[in-house]
């Protein structure tokens, strides 16, 4: 994505949006506001009690001791409310930030289970995992280093100007010179600062980009020598990069602090002139005119804070475009009702003249028809691309088919609800899907109502029982790295058995017996049989080996149903399944 | 501090900057200290009445003067101390970048590139703060602090000074004890965050899974029940973190109460005048930086020691493919001999080749074939010196490949790897990658000999498309077509193709075989593949299993042995068939 097509525009509505997640959280926020005015007038009134202290005893050289105890006391009674009210108030404003990231993730993560398998096929799933956390993150520190320092700053110069004000309204008056110079050395500083500040992280991806790749291709680069050359261009970004940050040095030693230090030298000279002026008529009062120069003093450092932050700000907007982006992404999944009264009770399937198409404009199944009766199995062969997977795309409501109509027990497959097609639907895919945690609770998933023992009895079906057995700590032995201990057969079996042990009426093998080694071959064959029982059972099968026995074959070739029968009505029509047949089987004739 | 020791070199190496900049920042600790002196001074005149017009402009012109050269100097020390310390980056940068393209295979066997990436962005960034920020933060708080404390203590008052200081121990002592609880509560907080990164992976991974059962809510509950750690774990560190401020505020009032309190006192005894007083607390002001920052420097110190360590660890990494001395300079021509008793992977034990014998005359074409892992890449990686520790040699033109220098045998050699690996470049200086200074007629010629130059002009800038991930994306048979032209424009004595053919059709195959036949009459070619159709032309065919050599012939000999090869080259046969 490119960060510079933002216009301000677009980054204040950004913005905007970010804030209205506020509103969700009101009593937090009022809250936080609060104690941060109570924390902000605590934080001026120290002055203010020193300069009465100054002007009312020390000047006319009169200690009374009770008032002057009092004011003691109140200074630090102030001193030390202030700083309570300081940490209550600073956790208030971080916790906010949090409440609002965490409301902002499940937004995204909902968001992204509502999406459509297209989006994820089409999407790496690196780049999500980057919008619900690390976006996220980059938002937070905004919200937190960014809007509360901003928040607490504004308020505190807006205070620092209430203070002075009623301490001398023509001093003060006099004093806001400091408002429009700042305001002028912050914006010149902003509209320099976004344009180096952009260059320098456009050199520094350009320099990771180059360092990488070079890394990547280390072998050819040497095999090639081309060692010097690309050194040589290595170097040439890495200086483009150094003086990229050699200009952001530089502006920021123009505008930043040493600037924002003359403006405070200045004011300070503005304060002693008019003192100094007034002090040629009359006597003045040194109380107030310490109350000033402390006020200046705290004035400038929380605005230098606030420069420096500018550049945190840039990137969680940007950040948070991509977020929004994702929010307001429209290919959601297939729809289904959320309640519907009808059930699946046989488990019959059929095609009626279904056509599909991912990209709207090659058809990847072609007026397909077939029906598949309850308790039967059957099998679809094919090469890759002749649509067998789009079959079960389109049956598990991955996708959305456009013309023709699937049909369970005679009923259009839109019919039904959600969570009844989940409940009747058993997929197994190619490539187990095991995540960190036990054995048992990778079979029970989020399944919360599945007893130990139905897991069991159903790792017994699926002859998982006895390699889970050998496992330290059997049921309880923990997957680390996704399973990568055990072999894939294993992995298989498991995922078997969790798709067992939510006892669908209709499974789903989508190239589930591809990746199998030979010590599980057979212990997923008997398996499979066991598995069969009472259930329509659909595969989708590289090894022809696995589906020998199905009710009924159908061969697929580019979208259409070329050959069906059973394996023996096939082998003897000498075609397409034939020739599969003989090849896997190492079945090879003479003349070939 | 050890860091800023071994960090001397290069201070020496920038002395100019250095030395300018530490004395500028020497210079403007002092000039800082006049501006509260003469607040002083102009509220004493106040309270006297002493204040005329002349001693107001005088003091106003010496302000006005002091600001000018402070913005002045302190923009010069900026430039100085933080554009030396981008300098040192930039000059370490740059020599891990050689260091790399000196490093064998074996290094990035070990290595994972993603940490080598670290090193040279984040390890860099926090030594480049220490050479920076570091030397600022060192100086300045001594500087800074030293100066004001004298001119508080000898000045205006060093009872004053010592009462009004009280508290600033103190300070130090919390925010450090804060910053090391913090430290730990911000390693959970990060482990939550990666653990809830891990969830969202894994999310993602299984989604299809996922929407299979239907577990949608369920994992969107799942997520929110980490999430809400991740907010918990975030939150304590929030609970410490917000004590900074407050502390630092409560403690620096104190100060200023105390500095008032006893102030006061001392100037109804006449020991004070009020406005030594008003700057006394102006200077207190300018005291609480430099103790902040003294905190802050152990910090940067101790990362930037930590960087600084594992970067020249990773530049004292020795390359392992070693010159001779006195090698040959002159790139081989002619015969190739290979006489292997027995390869080992650095770090394994399993040998990957195991007496693998054969000679090659020149001009000749060699054929390897075996399944997956049999040490067909081994072979070939021998030969281009990737890995030197073998058991016997090769010998090519009559000599030890390992008394060549190593430029002089690579530009023997064209290879075309198995992983097609091209840059994000034009498409131009991908096949110019060996030769940049190549002319558009090579160029085409070579895209011609590989059978893509058709491809290319079907780019949307034909011979200029950037390719790679900032632009087209490339078929994997057109990536392989564009290395093979990669190497051939080269002309190279050897040919090395090393299942580079694999993502290309028959009929291209077939094409480009017969092309290379014709146009490298008279130099060598070594063919690994898995296809056997690729090698059936070959003079001489070996086959593989485990790193030995368990069938060698033309194919005809080997058509008519009962073996590996027979079975599966009609294997393969049907299935194009079927295609």
């Amino acid at each position: 994505m490119n960060e510079q097509i933002l216009t301000s525009k677009e980054q204040r509505r950004i913005l905007w949006r970010l804030l209205a997640y506020m509103g969700r959280y009101k009593k937090e926020a009022v809250l936080a506001f609060a104690l941060l005015l109570l924390a902000t007038a605590g934080e001026l009134a120290g002055p203010y009690l020193v300069k009465v202290f100054i002007d009312d005893y020390l000047m006319p050289n009169h200690l009374a001791p009770g008032p002057v105890a009092a004011l003691a006391v109140a200074y630090i009674g102030v001193l030390v409310g202030k700083t309570i009210v300081g940490y209550f108030q600073l956790i208030g404003f971080q916790r906010l930030a949090l409440y609002i990231i965490q409301a902002l993730r499940m937004d995204v993560f909902s968001k992204v289970h509502r999406l459509g398998m297209s989006y994820f096929d089409r999407t790496p799933g690196g780049s999500i995992v980057s919008r619900v956390t690390n976006d996220t993150e980059a938002i937070k520190d905004m919200f937190i280093s960014v809007l509360a320092v901003f928040v607490q700053n504004g308020l505190f110069v807006i205070g620092v100007y209430i203070a002075m004000f009623s301490l001398n309204a023509q001093l003060a008056l006099f004093c806001l010179f400091i408002i429009p110079a700042i305001g002028l050395i912050m914006k010149t500083y902003r509209r320099y600062s976004s344009v180096f500040y952009q260059q320098m992280r456009e050199r520094l991806s350009e320099l990771n980009a180059k360092l990488n790749e070079s890394l990547q291709g280390m072998a050819i680069i040497q095999a090639f020598r081309q060692q010097h050359r690309l050194y040589q261009e290595f170097a040439a970004v890495n200086e483009a990069h150094y003086e990229a940050g050699m200009k952001n040095i530089r502006l920021d030693g123009l505008l930043l602090r040493p600037a924002l230090d003359v403006v405070y030298l200045l004011s300070i000279m503005a304060v002693l002139s008019f003192f100094g002026i007034s002090a040629l008529e009359s006597p003045v009062e040194i109380g107030v005119l310490y109350a000033f120069v402390n006020y200046l003093e705290r004035f400038f450092e929380p605005v230098t804070q606030m420069m420096m932050r500018l550049s945190l700000y840039q990137q969680a907007i940007v950040s948070a475009s991509r977020v929004f982006a994702l929010l307001d992404h429209d290919e959601e999944a297939p729809f289904n009702p959320e309640q519907a009264p009808y059930t699946i009770e046989r488990g019959e399937i059929e095609f009626r003249d279904v056509s599909f198409s991912y990209d709207g404009k090659r058809d990847v199944l072609k007026r397909l028809s077939f029906t598949i009766r309850p308790g039967q199995t059957v099998a679809f062969v094919g090469h890759t691309g002749s649509g067998k997977s789009s079959i079960i795309n389109l049956l598990m409501r991955f996708y959305e088919f456009d013309r023709g109509d699937i049909l369970l027990d005679g009923r259009s497959i839109r019919d039904y609800s959600r969570a009844e097609l989940r409940r009747c639907f058993g997929l197994v895919l190619q490539d187990p899907f095991l995540f960190y945690g036990t054995v048992k609770e990778n079979i029970r998933m989020y399944n919360e109502q599945l007893s130990d023992e139905e897991i069991e009895t159903a790792a017994r079906l699926v002859q998982a029982d006895a390699f889970i057995q050998q496992l330290p700590g059997g049921y309880d032995h923990l997957l680390a790295e996704r399973g990568a201990t055990l072999s894939s057969g294993q992995r298989q079996l498991l995922s078997f058995a969790r798709t067992i042990a939510a006892k669908p009426k209709i499974l789903v093998l989508d190239e589930a017996t591809a990746h199998i080694d030979t010590e599980t071959e057979e212990a997923i064959q008997t398996a499979l049989t066991q598995m069969r029982k009472g259930r329509t059972m659909i595969a989708i099968a590289h090894r022809l080996s696995t589906i020998q026995d199905a009710d009924q074959i159908f061969v697929l070739h580019r979208g259409e149903i070329v050959e069906r029968g059973t394996h023996q009505q096939l082998l003897a029509q000498k075609g397409l399944y034939y020739q599969m047949y003989l090849l896997q089987n190492g079945l090879v004739d003479a003349h070939a | 501090m050890s860091v800023f020791r071994d960090l001397f070199w290069f201070f020496r190496q920038e002395k100019k900057a250095y030395i300018t900049g530490i004395l500028l920042l020497v210079i403007v600790a002092f000039l800082e200290t006049i501006p509260p002196k003469v607040i002083g001074i102009l509220v004493d005149h106040m309270k006297n009445g002493t204040m005329t017009k002349e001693v107001l402009i005088r003091w106003m012109v010496a302000l006005a003067a002091i600001a000018g050269a402070l913005y002045v100097l302190r923009y010069v020390w900026r430039i100085c101390i933080f554009g030396s310390a981008v300098k040192l980056a930039r000059q370490l940068r740059n020599e891990l970048y050689a260091h790399f393209t000196k490093m064998a295979p074996s290094f990035y066997q070990r290595k994972r590139i993603g940490d080598l990436m670290a090193h040279a962005t984040n390890d860099l960034q926090a030594i480049q703060q220490t050479a920076g920020s570091g030397i600022l933060t060192l100086v300045d708080s001594l500087t800074l602090g030293g100066v004001v404390l004298a001119t508080m203590a000898f000045s205006i008052s060093w009872k004053l000074t010592l009462i009004s200081l009280l508290p600033l121990p103190v300070m130090a002592i919390a925010t450090s004890r804060y910053g090391t609880m913090l430290h730990r509560r911000f390693l959970t907080a990060q482990e939550a965050f990666s653990a809830l990164n891990d969830k969202v992976q894994e999310s993602m991974s299984g989604v299809r899974v996922i929407k299979a059962f239907g577990y949608e809510e369920k994992d969107v509950e799942a997520f929110r029940r980490q999430s809400e750690d991740v907010v918990a774990k975030n939150i304590a560190v929030a609970k410490v973190d917000a004590l900074f401020d407050p502390t630092i505020g409560l403690l620096v009032g104190l100060s200023f109460f105390l500095s008032v309190a006893f102030g006061s006192q001392m100037v109804i005894a006449g020991e004070l005048t009020i406005g030594e007083l008003v700057s006394f607390t102006t200077y207190l002001g300018l005291l609480i930086w430099p103790m902040l920052a003294f905190g802050w420097l152990f910090n940067i110190v101790e990362r930037g020691r930590a960087s600084y360590d594992r970067v020249r660890a990773l530049l004292a990494e020795d390359d392992e493919i070693k010159e001779m001395p006195g090698a040959l300079a002159v790139p081989p021509q002619g015969s190739i001999e290979y006489d292997i008793r027995r390869f080992v992977y650095p770090g394994e034990t399993k040998p990957a080749l195991v007496d693998v014998r054969f000679r090659l005359e020149r001009g000749a074409t060699l054929g390897v074939v075996g399944k997956t892992g049999s040490g067909k890449t081994t072979l070939l990686r021998l030969l281009l010196r990737e890995f030197d520790n073998y058991d016997g040699d090769i010998r090519f033109d009559n000599h030890d490949i390992r008394h060549y220098t190593l430029s002089a045998l690579r530009m023997a050699i064209g290879y075309v790897p198995q992983d097609h690996f091209l840059f994000s470049a034009s498409v131009r200086d991908n096949i110019a990658f060996a030769k940049p200074e190549a002319n558009e007629k090579e160029i085409v010629k070579a895209a011609k000999l590989a059978d893509i130059h058709d491809d290319i002009l079907q780019f949307p800038d034909g011979y200029e498309t950037v390719i790679g991930e900032r632009g087209v994306s490339l078929s994997g048979g057109q990536k392989q077509r564009l290395s093979i032209a990669r190497a051939l424009l080269m002309e190279p004595e050897l040919l090395i193709l090393d299942d580079a053919l694999s993502a290309v059709d028959a009929k291209t195959e077939e094409r480009i075989l017969t092309t290379l036949k014709r146009e490298r009459r008279g130099k060598t070619t070594i063919i690994a593949a898995h296809r056997l159709s690729a090698v059936e032309h070959a003079d001489w065919i070996l086959v593989l299993d485990g790193g030995r050599v368990i069938q060698a012939g033309t194919h005809e000999d080997l058509m008519a042995e009962d073996g590996w090869y027979r079975e599966m080259y009609r294997r393969q046969q049907l299935e194009e068939l079927m295609e």
